[in-house]
């Protein structure tokens, strides 16, 4: 992780420099300082790159004199009032342009702490990258980039970096579950993994295969009994709000590699499957970050870990399983695993902890990827107040959320000849069915579901990730917490 | 259409009695027990033991008055085999009893026949009386007979087949609307190809029948017009990327967003709306041909940008973007275009509900009330910064859709309409799901449902309609 440190607000005699401008490209501060010691040098290069300090542009100059190896400019856009999503952004964009450089100065004196803090974040997301398994990568192909000076005099600064410190922690333990190889992460290492919280203050217990049976977690067992690879079912409890209150319930679909099962995938881009397990990447990542930010809130973190496989021993197409709730469902499409994942946990977060709220995450549907793309992701919910916090906290930390409907029309196609619900309500609506479906297993509880599938990971990079794992939902889970706790 | 005659004594054999939820009459309290029968929304019990038989239909609370519709809905299925029923409007507000009336003739009237033998299994139910007291009873009731009259002649476009509905034939199916007060104008290829209408002259090139733009006007009280836009393609064979066979015959109803414009229009004639209104409709027929055009063809659209054809099955954004464009030129109170165009949005909403994008937040507010005040129900989906960004060509102004497996294509379609819009106030409905349906549910006999006119005919009423 980028390593970032905060200095006076002085014009430093050597390394790189990192600038923000707003539109209209003028100089003040640390980058006025600059242009003059380098003779106007800034300026002249920003005249002729035509850098006007609008969102999206970027400069780069090298050695443009006064001890400066590099200056980098990135525009900050119009606005009197720049938000810190803006900065964020604005950070993100810093990042890939100073590779080369190992130690950054970056100029913060024109920004109040929140918004320095803001660009430290986003060039820590931003600098993120999966290289465990790189061994033969030559060193002058690595990104140097590991330290971040921000030089500000804003007083607020530092202790604010300590918050999105914890955050991003929490993010990038998301990406590396995510990323990492099914064949790595399994259900049983992934539990392991999320014990190590314990050191954070989470309290971890790990439910094994016969402690699952005992609950009666027919569907999630069901999707299990094909692999190799025995499941778990993983609870994280932070107590950091009053004692007794209500926690709030994340609850996370974890296939640790979906091959669809009997149903099996078509071949090409069945490796993207090992990301289905994002959602409970993103609710570990999420724990993860509370607990490091000590939360004022009690909140209890739940994954469904399983691996999705055709053999001998796999459910059939055909199957009926009986859920922890009592529910019968017939499985007629082994592909359609994550909902059965979802619906025993779902039902296990509600008797043990009877939440105030929960929202589950899941890259559940390919349809809502035809229905959003990959900027939005799915909210379903059977509470408006929730929707509209998630919404606001999604639009906050720029992990946007679109609402879709849910009503009994759609409920109708889950509908079953011979148990009560099957597991596909075909084609059409196939994400609002697949919702439907969670919410059978939901009672007299404010409930969002999160479909991810289509955020969750990114074909190319995006302002605040490099092309892989996005982390998607683990600010959002923060932001959510962080707003209650205000 | 069914006859219906608003009268103080009726003599079918059978009466429909509207009953809230456990507040069965006392008279039918035992044959009721027997059924199972309280009075919920969308059940009936039929009572054959009185003369005149009797048909209770629930309404549940009874707050809303679409529940009324849907119970005359599903009291006319049940009813289907008499040759008359009358409905009992007494102790009906008249709200409700033209609810019940209307849920009645839309349920009960057949899609359009071409039968040239007798069917034997064909509804009988041509007359219905509705038994009141209530002289205001009439004036309700021919507001609604319009409304009525429009979504069937809608509902009947969209059944025609297009051996005989083409870009040709189509204008003759409206002469209605003529009579009704309503200006028909045709601008045929020849004056297409010297406006520079090349997005639309394109996809109707592999045709025998050419493509036309009809524009339709409804003076109103006079004023700057609404303008409904409509997806016209007669028959879409997919084009030289073309469809599999199965199901394609289901595409004699790419025509139906144009058909919702045509019935918007006609009910806003037909009541007399003080709101001036106008209808455009991108009549093409998506054949295969030795003149059809190919993916990879860059098209000079009306609004003189350029257009690069990726898959030709995706005409229908090409027929609307010079619709929207020739729209737009006229500066008009807000545009809404409606059409059957992406399979991607039946993935997203299913078959319920329609999926709606807007460039105008308040005009969308508006749009999803008359949603849920007419019984049509629309959603908002997003344009995407990432959904126009999909569509930059590498040769001309943009591409026309993405062929990715996943790809957002509703949203997409979405955004390169914005492109043609300006800043005029836009709405643009995907009706692609709800348009027509494989089988009869409780409001709509199987087949073309006319959706779209109820719910524009509700949102000029109730937001552009003088109060």
């Amino acid at each position: 992780m980028l390593d970032v440190s905060f200095a006076a607000a002085t014009l430093p005699a050597s390394g790189a420099l990192a600038l923000l401008v707003p539109e209209g490209g003028t100089l003040a501060g640390i980058g006025a300082l600059a242009d003059a010691a380098t003779g106007g040098a800034i300026a002249r290069a920003f005249a002729a790159a035509e850098f006007s300090g609008k969102a999206g542009q970027s400069v780069t100059i090298l050695a443009p004199g006064a001890g400066l190896s590099r200056v980098v400019a990135v525009g900050l856009g119009a606005g009197a009032d720049i938000s810190v999503r803006v900065c964020e952004d604005a950070g993100g964009a810093l990042t890939p342009l100073l590779a080369k450089e190992a130690r950054v100065m970056l100029a913060a004196d024109q920004l109040s702490g929140a918004q320095a803090v803001a660009v430290a974040l986003g060039a820590t997301l931003r600098r993120y990258r999966f290289d465990r398994y790189r061994t033969t990568e030559k060193p002058e192909d690595k990104p140097k980039f590991v330290n971040l000076v921000v030089l500000t005099d804003a007083a607020d600064a530092a202790g604010l970096w300590g918050r999105e410190k914890a955050l991003a922690q929490g993010v990038f333990l998301t990406r590396d579950l995510v990323s990492e190889p099914p064949n790595v992460l399994t259900p049983v290492e992934m539990a392991t993994r999320i014990e190590a919280l314990r050191d954070l203050g989470v309290v971890v217990t790990v439910h094994d295969e016969p402690a699952m049976r005992a609950l009666g977690f027919g569907a999630l067992l069901g999707v299990s009994q094909g692999s190799a690879q025995p499941p778990r079912m993983v609870v994280m409890e932070w107590h950091g709000g009053t004692p007794g209150d209500k926690p709030v319930a994340f609850i996370g679909k974890g296939v640790t590699f979906d091959t669809g099962g009997i149903s099996i995938k078509p071949a090409a881009g069945m490796e993207d499957m090992k990301w289905d397990m994002a959602g409970a990447g993103a609710v570990v990542g999420a724990m993860a970050a509370l607990a490091g930010r000590r939360a004022r809130a009690n909140v209890v973190g739940l994954v469904g870990l399983v691996e999705n496989m055709p053999s001998g021993t796999a459910q059939r197409p055909g199957d009926v399983v009986t859920s922890a709730s009592g529910q019968t469902i017939e499985v007629l499409n082994t592909d359609a695993e994550g909902r059965l994942v979802l619906a025993d946990v779902i039902w296990y977060a509600q008797h043990k902890f009877a939440p105030s709220l929960m929202v589950d995450l899941a890259t559940l549907t390919g349809a809502i990827i035809i229905g959003l793309g990959h900027e939005h992701a799915g909210l379903f919910s059977n509470d408006d107040k929730l929707s509209e916090q998630l919404l606001a906290a999604g639009l906050a930390v720029g992990e946007k959320l679109w609402r879709l409907p849910m009503n009994r029309d759609y409920d109708k196609a889950i509908k079953s000849d011979i148990a009560d619900m099957k597991n596909i309500g075909g084609r059409a609506a196939g994400s609002i069915t697949a919702a439907q479906f969670i919410g059978r297993f939901v009672k007299d509880c404010p409930w969002a579901h999160l479909d991810i599938a289509g955020t969750a990971w990114a074909e190319k990079d995006t302002p605040l990730a490099a092309k892989g794992a996005t982390a998607f939902g683990v600010r959002l889970l923060d932001r959510l917490i962080a707003d209650r706790e205000a | 259409m069914i006859a219906v005659t608003i009268t103080a004594s009726s003599t079918a054999p059978i009466v429909v009695r509207l009953v809230r939820e456990n507040a069965v009459p006392a008279e039918y309290k035992a044959a009721c027990a027997a059924d199972g029968f309280s009075g919920a929304c969308g059940t009936a019990v039929l009572l054959l033991g009185v003369t005149p038989g009797v048909l209770l239909a629930g309404v549940g609370d009874g707050a809303d008055d679409l529940a009324y519709e849907w119970a005359g809905a599903v009291s006319a299925a049940r009813l289907l085999g008499f040759a008359a029923i009358a409905i009992d409007a007494a102790g009906l507000s008249v709200a409700q009893a033209v609810a019940v009336a209307t849920g009645a003739v839309l349920r009960a009237t057949p899609q359009l026949q071409l039968r040239a033998l007798v069917d034997e299994g064909a509804p009988k139910l041509t007359a219905i009386d509705i038994v009141t007291a209530d002289a205001v009873l009439g004036p309700a009731w021919w507001v609604a007979a319009g409304t009525i009259r429009a979504v069937l002649l809608a509902r009947d476009l969209v059944t025609e087949p297009a051996n005989t509905l083409n870009p040709q034939t189509y204008v003759d199916r409206l002469a209605p609307l003529r009579d009704a007060g309503i200006t028909i104008e045709v601008i045929d290829a020849a004056r297409l190809l010297a406006m520079g209408a090349g997005a639309l002259l394109a996809v109707g090139q592999g045709a025998a029948s050419p493509p036309a733009l009809v524009v339709l006007r409804w003076p109103g009280a006079g004023g700057v017009p609404v303008t409904f836009v409509g997806k016209g393609i007669t028959f879409d064979t997919g084009g030289i990327c073309i469809k599999p066979a199965d199901k394609m015959w289901e595409m004699r109803a790419d025509m139906a967003g144009s058909a919702a414009a045509v019935g918007a229009i006609y009910a806003l004639a037909l009541r007399r709306a003080p709101t001036a209104a106008r209808a455009i409709l991108a009549l093409a027929e998506n054949a295969v041909g030795a003149g059809s055009y190919r993916p990879s063809d860059v098209l000079k659209t009306l609004s003189g940008k350029t257009v690069e054809v990726v898959d030709t099955d995706a005409e229908g954004r090409l027929v609307l973007a010079d619709a929207l464009s020739f729209a737009a030129r006229e500066n008009p109170r807000a545009i809404i275009d409606l059409a059957t165009l992406t399979g991607s949005m039946v993935t997203a909403l299913g078959h319920v509900t329609a999926g709606f994008f807007s460039n105008d937040d308040g005009l969308a507010d508006k749009l999803v009330n008359a949603g849920s005040l007419s019984g049509e129900s629309v959603w908002r989906m997003p344009i995407d910064d990432s959904h126009r960004r999909a569509l930059d060509s590498e040769i001309a102004d943009l591409r026309h859709c993405v062929t990715e497996r996943l790809a957002p294509d509703a949203c997409q379609a979405a955004a390169f309409l914005r492109e043609f819009v300006g800043a005029t106030p836009w709405l643009h409905i995907d009706i692609a799901g709800v348009d027509s349906w494989d089988e009869a549910d409780d409001l709509h006999p199987q087949g073309a449902r006319g959706f779209g006119v109820r719910l524009l005919d509700r949102f000029i009423a109730d937001h552009f309609d003088p109060a």
